[in-house]
């Protein structure tokens, strides 16, 4: 499966003026509108990160952010989940976690990786570090920053949210 | 200079003892005499780090101690016989997680035969060879301190995969149901082997590593990193670039313990609180990347000075009306009694437990124990003019929140110093320092830094301007020693998460 990468130009650049945040905003909300036919659930997984992708994580249920409007949530289960977010280079040690979380997903699923880390940009892959997660669990959505801010993450998981309709869609047409 | 019992001052060891940068004494010795030295250390220098190093012959064991009073470091050299005749956790509480890791790392038992826990591998490589010992005898399977659960309690296992936004550690809380009988902690999921993977680098890709060792004390840590390439290479580093890293290092500090009201908020199930903190914690990131351009603070420093100036003109319109919101904010959470009622007694450290296991920053600050290297360890005579270091007893959960909101005001008040007294900050692009392009023989230095976890300490040997062997000793390694004991005091299940936001630890600077 492709990774597909953000669209630079859908968000705004740091330094923007207040008009283009709005206008960046007002496409984000039709953006939502138009996909939210469900909601998505979110579970985490850390598989060796410094810790800043998840400071911007735990903020995206943040008042300045407040990701729970746009139909996100997190859960404490992967049985609940649709979505794993994943971060960190892959640390071997943590292989065995972050397969099982995979594999108790329902399906559709699907695996958002955050960060340089789990792209290989940040570690190579050695004996302790994969470099890049795509060795254990397919992944669908790469969110690149280190650390993106909470911004690009809600877009990566909204490309998340499209990809799971897509997976809905092909589901019942082999039905 | 403090005096222990034996008779032994710290200032005449330093006559013995060589040194290879201003505050720092060497001294070698056989490990006869280095164990007999250090039951004399232990009640008068704290603790700081242990590990292993290869030397021309062999391999060398260094210990290093520091001295509040002189402001400076002890590093006992001897060599490394396959172990100390006692074990050093024995007069040494606090070496015990360093013999753990190296035996994992070296293969180096404890003396005496005392058991170690298995810490940096997974339990599945049962029979490893050392990590850095490629080819050394293989590590015994049958290596494991006693862990015993009895009676009527279970082990309940969380992790290594725990709540949303949160670092991966595997905690084995033993319970009857409610009350918190024990805690044994396993952290090491996330060893990504920073140090093993510097050796070979150029300072500025180790400087890399050495940020996102731990990315919510990326400057600390790499302030810590710089001054020991510094000390190594002889650079000197200009005042205004020196303030500068301070200016970075406060507003770090900053919005760290904001973050950490932040998590207290949510662990006791104040949104209210937890969204006024998140709010300033925004704030805080978003003024940083103004100031210094990026959130997180990375990239600003480099061996030799910092990479660019701050943003003054933003900085200064932004902190009157961050302190009033603080200040507020610390108010309404102080007069919230179900709040208070739930950090007033939980997860206590006492004084003596954080002199015993050595430990550093605002957990110790809050158990009475007045620790600032800011005070103690100043590398600039300048930067810290008047600082006052928090304290606070009796080192349970509020003591900590009181000690971060001390912080933060006197962060606030040394940052507005900076900006407004006309003391000279880099304001401007920085031409590359003469670290980038270093080429000399073989030399070392140690570096430190308070960040806003406490002591950063990090040992670099360099040779042809790369890096030859690197040791890392981010405040949380000191810290999470005491975690366990801070939950075994008396604590109900639900108290785990209060004290965890409260002590403010990363699992990835403990993991490195
Ligand atoms: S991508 Fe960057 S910020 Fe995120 S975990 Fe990796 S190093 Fe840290």
């Amino acid at each position: 499966m492709t990774p597909r990468v953000l669209d630079p130009g859908a968000l705004p650049l740091p330094g923007a003026a207040h008009g283009e945040i709005d206008a960046a905003a007002v496409r984000l909300k039709r953006r939502s509108m138009a996909v939210l036919r469900r909601s998505l659930h979110i579970r985490t997984v850390d598989t060796g990160s410094c810790g800043a992708c998840e400071s911007e994580i735990r903020l995206l249920s943040s008042p300045y952010y407040d990701f729970h409007r746009l139909g996100l949530f997190f859960t404490p289960t992967p049985r609940h989940a649709d979505c794993l977010l994943v971060t960190g280079p892959g640390c071997r040690a943590m292989d065995h976690a972050l397969l099982s979380a995979y594999e108790a997903m329902p399906a559709p699923k699907v695996v958002v990786a955050v960060g340089a880390c789990p792209l290989g940009g940040v570690f190579g892959a050695d004996r302790y570090t994969r470099g890049e997660i795509t060795d254990v669990v397919p992944v669908d959505v790469v969110v690149p920053g280190c650390p993106p801010s909470p911004l690009a993450l809600i877009h990566g998981l909204l490309l998340a949210l499209d990809r799971i309709e897509e997976r809905i869609t092909l589901q019942e047409g082999e039905q | 200079m403090n005096e222990g019992e034996s008779g032994l001052t710290l200032a005449q060891l330093a006559r013995n003892g060589t040194s290879s940068q201003p505050m720092v004494v060497n001294l070698h010795m056989s490990v006869a005499g280095a164990g007999d030295l250090v039951a004399k250390l232990a009640p008068i220098a704290r603790f700081a780090d242990m590990f292993v190093r290869p030397a021309e012959q062999g391999l060398e064991r260094v210990l290093v101690f520091a001295d509040a009073q002189s402001g400076g470091y002890l590093r006992l050299i001897c060599p490394l016989d396959k172990s100390f005749p006692v074990p050093l956790s024995r007069v040494l509480p606090a070496a015990y997680q360093e013999e753990c890791e190296l035996y994992e790392l070296w293969g180096v038992e404890p003396g005496g035969g005392k058991p170690v826990n298995r810490v940096i591998l997974p339990p599945s490589a049962e029979t490893a060879e050392p990590l850095r010992l490629p080819g050394g005898d293989r590590l015994s399977s049958e290596v494991r301190a006693p862990h015993v659960v009895q009676g009527e309690a279970i082990e309940f296992p969380w992790g290594p995969i725990r709540g949303a936004g949160q670092e991966s550690l595997y905690l084995g809380l033993v319970t009857t149901g409610e009350e918190l009988l024990d805690a044994y902690l396993a952290m090491f999921h996330k060893h990504r082997g920073l140090e093993h993977r510097m050796v070979g680098q150029t300072l500025a890709r180790a400087l890399f590593l050495a940020e996102r060792c731990e990315g919510l004390g990326a400057v600390g840590n790499a302030l810590a990193f710089a001054r020991a390439a510094e000390a190594a290479l002889g650079i000197a580093v200009e005042p205004a670039a020196e303030v500068t890293r301070c200016l970075a290092l406060e507003l770090e500090r900053i919005y760290n313990h904001i973050g950490s009201l932040a998590a207290l908020g949510a662990a006791t199930g104040l949104s209210v609180g937890q969204a006024e903190a998140e709010i300033l914690l925004e704030d805080c990131l978003r003024l940083n990347a103004r100031v210094f351009g990026h959130r997180y603070i990375f990239n600003l420093l480099e061996v030799g000075g910092v990479r660019r100036g701050a943003d003054l003109a933003a900085l200064d319109s932004a902190l009157d009306r961050l302190e009033a919101r603080f200040e507020s904010l610390v108010a309404d959470l102080l007069a919230t009694n179900s709040y208070v009622d739930r950090l007033e007694g939980a997860g206590t450290i006492a004084a003596e437990a954080a002199h015993r296991l050595g430990l550093v920053g605002p957990v110790a600050r809050a158990a009475g124990v007045a620790t600032d290297l800011r005070r103690t360890h100043q590398v600039s005579s300048t930067s810290y003019v008047g600082f006052r270091p928090a304290r606070e007893q009796p080192g349970d959960c509020l003591a900590r929140m009181r000690v971060g909101a001390a912080e933060v005001r006197e962060s606030l008040r040394l940052v507005r110093h900076w900006v407004r007294s006309g003391t000279p900050l880099q304001d401007d692009w920085a031409t590359p320092g003469p670290g980038q392009d270093h080429v000399g023989g073989p030399a070392e230095g140690l570096g430190w830094a308070e960040t806003c976890r406490g002591e950063a300490l990090v040992h670099l040997e360099v040779a042809g301007g790369r890096v030859s062997f690197a040791r890392l000793r981010p405040a949380a390694t000191r810290n999470w020693r005491a975690f366990d004991d801070a939950l075994r005091a008396r604590n109900v299940f639900t108290d785990v998460p209060i004290v965890e936001a409260s002590f403010w630890l990363t699992v990835a600077g403990f993991a490195r």
